[in-house]
């Protein structure tokens, strides 16, 4: 890769502080024309924070941001849109009631005289701009029908739309299954050869070997080093770089007694999202739902946590915790402190005569806060400040904590770095040795197979194979089309 | 700047900006009005503080006006931090009025050490009550709590002048009996000589331990701990099993509750009896409080001080500018300080401009 190329983004000795919390210390970023740059870190390491700056979203307390080579005289969200940066985010901004091109345009419209949009002139523009990114969105479907690969596909269309140069997002494959990530890293080369920047913040080290130019690592708010990536680098040695010193091996699962069932599920119905659903789980049990997103795993979850009524069906177990889809929203009060969000719905347990002992819910935070490694550990901080994984930390802490006899988890380790992603498979290892119920539900396969005894396939509402942890993606994957070839374990 | 991120709640700092910016604006738009009549700002600024902090009397109604706006304050705090618009304290106000006039009037054979609780408790039941079926109606079916208790507002106007006019009136008139003498609260000058003349009464001392009370209820007990929590995020908190519907429910009643204490300053502190309009207007008036107030009991107790002040300043101002100057001015502040409240925009639902994740 050629050095002297003009930096199409720089960043140099980038400052930010929320509060007292120090999210980027010292940060120096170049993004070149033409490249795919992964940027890797632990979770709170201060990727999105660097990145938000770089695409004017945050301001830095300290630092210079160069554009193709000009400091602007002042840069927030809308300088940046006019000098072609966007960024994709982890949340996306999108309307869902609108229409894809109403979402495309919005901002932007083509007009004609008194301010009528010019919608013949808006559906070329549109047309064009998906053509070059060589994808299929129907213009009129409501955004909200969309599913979430498509959502992202049109934040990037959006972005092109506005004619971006520097194409930035955050964690984009977190929420995509593994085809629909190696489609998104298609598309991305695409832009990049074709004269565009395009970083990506991602934890999958797989993917930065396999699909990323240079990669930039970040550690607690600094970023350690930029190098080139060279097609085939081992995952390995770009694993060491992360951490900090070589990786410790996955310690494998051991077997586990099984004992009586814990979660009994008989035809269950919701809508058409759910068409008889039945299946077991039993104690000291891990079981894994696979399948293509929308095929009514995220209503499994839904249902079995009370945030959705069934139509008909069974439901038995003992005490059961869940851990929802989207922390932010279902798992997490944002705006509370980590000490409430710690102890959320339990507080009957630390009342007496209707007042809550504080000393006590206290202790309780600060051990929960220890046990499970949140960070910062400040129980009085709001859950806002905390990044996505140590978020996902006191979700699943707080089930965990309460010792339930059946833990239903949707994508535990998504948006998660590799360390805790290890700390968590741990943890629910340890839960089910412990003689735990667990359902876990995950896009990704190969955690799937490392934590489960066996794999339930959901498609279309029902389950339509039930396979060994052994089996290999190409047999899930045909599962997860509806294909009946797959055997039963 | 349009760089600002969401990502942290309001800090101490943007609070006292928003409060000194309203105040800044509502002084601008007094000097403004007042200049349009031909008076002299300054003058009128003088005349207005002369007649409410200048003497003991004038203090005195400035408490007396203060006393059923922090009542009402409360009422709509509460509401806020359950995430609920509370817009009924105006009708919650009146129909508790109505009902602590007529169970006074017939409290004579009881001493005042009892009479007096048990009417503060019917006022607080009478104002709650009318705020269940909105709360029901919210907690069950969704249904938008401003609509809910906009439509009890206006049922309890033309059903108080209905049962006024029904006979519930005294003969030839549109009030009341009289409270008996048991039922009727003490006036503030009974301990403070020096307040003579004026109306505040012990409504005053009801008033400001409501204040303290629901601060200290909203923050240890964990009724109050869980409504805030719904109200910041009621899908987080009915997946962490917080009966959501049940808390929503329950702080619209005592929201109600609050308001129906109004009545304790208008009606059994001061009139001694009910009539049409009594109390009109401190309902709305608590919106302006609680907004002004910035979440804490200090600050609504300030924030109905500040309001009083005006509302008896407009009188001591009367003779050179109409005294409705100064409802202009509350609206005023009512629009400054709700442009920097988030609590106001998410009570009043962005429903369709959530991303679309």
């Amino acid at each position: 890769m050629a050095s002297g190329a003009q930096a199409a983004l720089r960043l140099s000795g980038i400052r930010k502080r929320f509060g007292a919390i120090v999210a980027v210390k010292d940060a120096a970023l170049e993004v070149r024309v033409g490249a795919v740059h992964a940027i890797v870190g632990e979770n709170g390491a201060g990727k999105s924070t660097l990145l938000k700056i770089g695409a004017g979203i945050l301001a830095p307390d300290a630092g210079q941001i160069r554009v193709a080579g000009e400091e602007p005289p002042h840069y927030d969200a809308r300088a940046a849109q006019a000098l072609g940066i966007a960024m994709v985010q982890q949340h996306f901004a999108l309307f869902g009631d609108l229409t894809v091109l109403e979402n495309l345009i919005l901002g932007a419209e083509p007009s004609r005289s008194a301010g009528r949009i010019d919608v013949a002139k808006a559906r070329a523009l549109a047309t064009r701009a998906l053509a070059g990114l060589g994808v299929t969105l129907a213009l009129d479907a409501k955004v909200k029908e969309l599913g979430v690969a498509d959502k992202q596909r049109l934040e990037i269309v959006r972005a092109l739309y506005r004619e971006a140069r520097v194409l930035i997002l955050d964690e984009p494959t977190a929420i995509l299954t593994p085809g629909e990530a190696d489609a998104l890293y298609v598309t991305l080369r695409r832009l990049a050869t074709e004269g565009r920047a395009v970083v990506v913040v991602t934890h999958r080290l797989d993917e930065v070997a396999e699909h990323a130019d240079v990669v930039t690592v970040m550690r607690r708010g600094e970023t350690r080093g930029t190098r080139d990536v060279e097609r085939g680098a081992s995952v390995e040695s770009l694993a060491a770089e992360l951490v900090g010193g070589a990786l410790p091996p996955e310690i494998a699962p051991a077997a586990r007694e099984l004992g009586e069932v814990r979660l009994d599920v008989r035809d269950l119905a919701c809508g058409r999202a759910l068409r008889g659903v039945s299946f077991d789980v039993r104690a000291g049990e891990i079981v894994g739902v696979a399948g293509v997103l929308g095929n009514g795993q995220s209503e499994l979850v839904r249902v079995l946590g009370g945030l959705l009524a069934e139509d008909a069906g069974r439901v038995a177990a003992g005490s059961i915790e869940v851990v929802h889809e989207d922390r932010q929203s279902e798992g997490l009060v944002l705006d509370a402190s980590v000490e409430d969000n710690l102890v959320l719905g339990e507080l009957g347990s630390y009342t007496r005569r209707g007042v809550v002992d504080d000393d006590r819910v206290h202790a309780t935070a600060v051990a929960r806060i220890a046990r499970f490694d949140v960070r910062p550990a400040d129980p009085s901080l709001s859950a806002r400040a905390l990044s996505g994984g140590n978020q996902q930390k006191i979700v699943l802490g707080r089930a965990l904590a309460r010792e339930p006899h059946v833990l239903v988890v949707a994508h535990p380790t998504r948006g998660v770095d590799l360390l805790a992603a290890r700390s968590i498979h741990e943890q629910l290892r340890a839960a089910a040795a412990r003689g735990m119920a667990l359902l876990v539900v995950s896009a990704d396969l190969h955690e799937l197979r490392q934590l489960a005894d066996r794999i339930l396939v959901m498609f279309r509402g029902q389950i339509t194979a039930t396979l060994p942890p052994t089996a290999d993606d190409h047999a899930i994957g045909a599962a997860m089309l509806g294909g009946q070839t797959a055997a039963s374990a | 700047m349009t760089s600002v991120a969401p990502t942290e709640g309001p800090s101490r700092r943007t609070e006292v900006l928003a409060v000194t910016s309203a105040l800044l604006v509502a002084w601008i738009a007094f000097a403004l009005l007042v200049w349009i009549y031909g008076e002299s700002p300054l003058l009128m600024g003088r005349l207005l503080l002369d007649g409410t902090w200048g003497t003991a009397y004038g203090a005195g109604q400035v408490l007396f006006k203060a006393t059923p706006l922090l009542c009402t304050g409360v009422a709509v705090e509460v509401g806020l931090r359950a995430g609920l618009f509370n817009i009924g304290a105006e009708g919650q106000l009146a129909v508790a009025s109505v009902a602590v006039a007529v169970v006074g009037a017939h409290v004579g054979p009881l001493p005042s050490i009892v009479a007096l609780p048990l009417l503060v408790l019917v006022a607080m039941a009478a104002g709650g009550a009318w705020a269940v079926l909105p709360a029901l109606l919210r907690a069950r079916f969704g249904a938008h709590e401003v609509i809910g208790t906009i439509m009890m507002n206006r049922i309890a106007d033309a059903g108080i002048g209905a049962l006024l006019g029904g006979g519930l009136a005294v003969a030839g008139s549109v009030r009341t009996a009289n409270l008996a003498p048991s039922g009727e609260l003490p006036r503030l000058d009974a301990v403070l000589p020096a307040l003579h003349g004026s109306a505040a009464s012990f409504a005053l001392v009801l008033a400001v331990l409501l204040a303290f009370a629901s601060e200290w209820a909203l923050r240890r007990t964990r009724v109050g701990r869980e409504l805030v929590l719904v109200g910041k995020n009621p899908i987080a908190c009915a997946a962490a099993r917080i009966p959501v519907p049940a808390r929503l429910a329950l702080a619209l009643t005592l929201s109600g509750a609050c308001a129906g204490l109004a009545s304790a300053g208008t009606v059994l502190g001061y009139k001694g009896y009910y009539e049409m309009g009594l109390g009109a207007g401190a309902g709305f008036g608590g919106l302006a409080v609680a907004l002004l107030g910035r979440g804490s009991a200090v600050g609504l107790v300030l924030a109905a001080l500040f309001f009083g002040t005006l509302q008896q300043g407009g009188l001591a101002i009367n003779a050179h500018v109409p005294r409705e100057v100064m409802d202009v001015l509350v609206g005023v502040v009512i629009l400054a300080v709700s442009l920097g409240d988030a609590r106001v925009r998410r009570a009043a639902g962005r429903a369709s401009l959530v991303a679309a994740t």
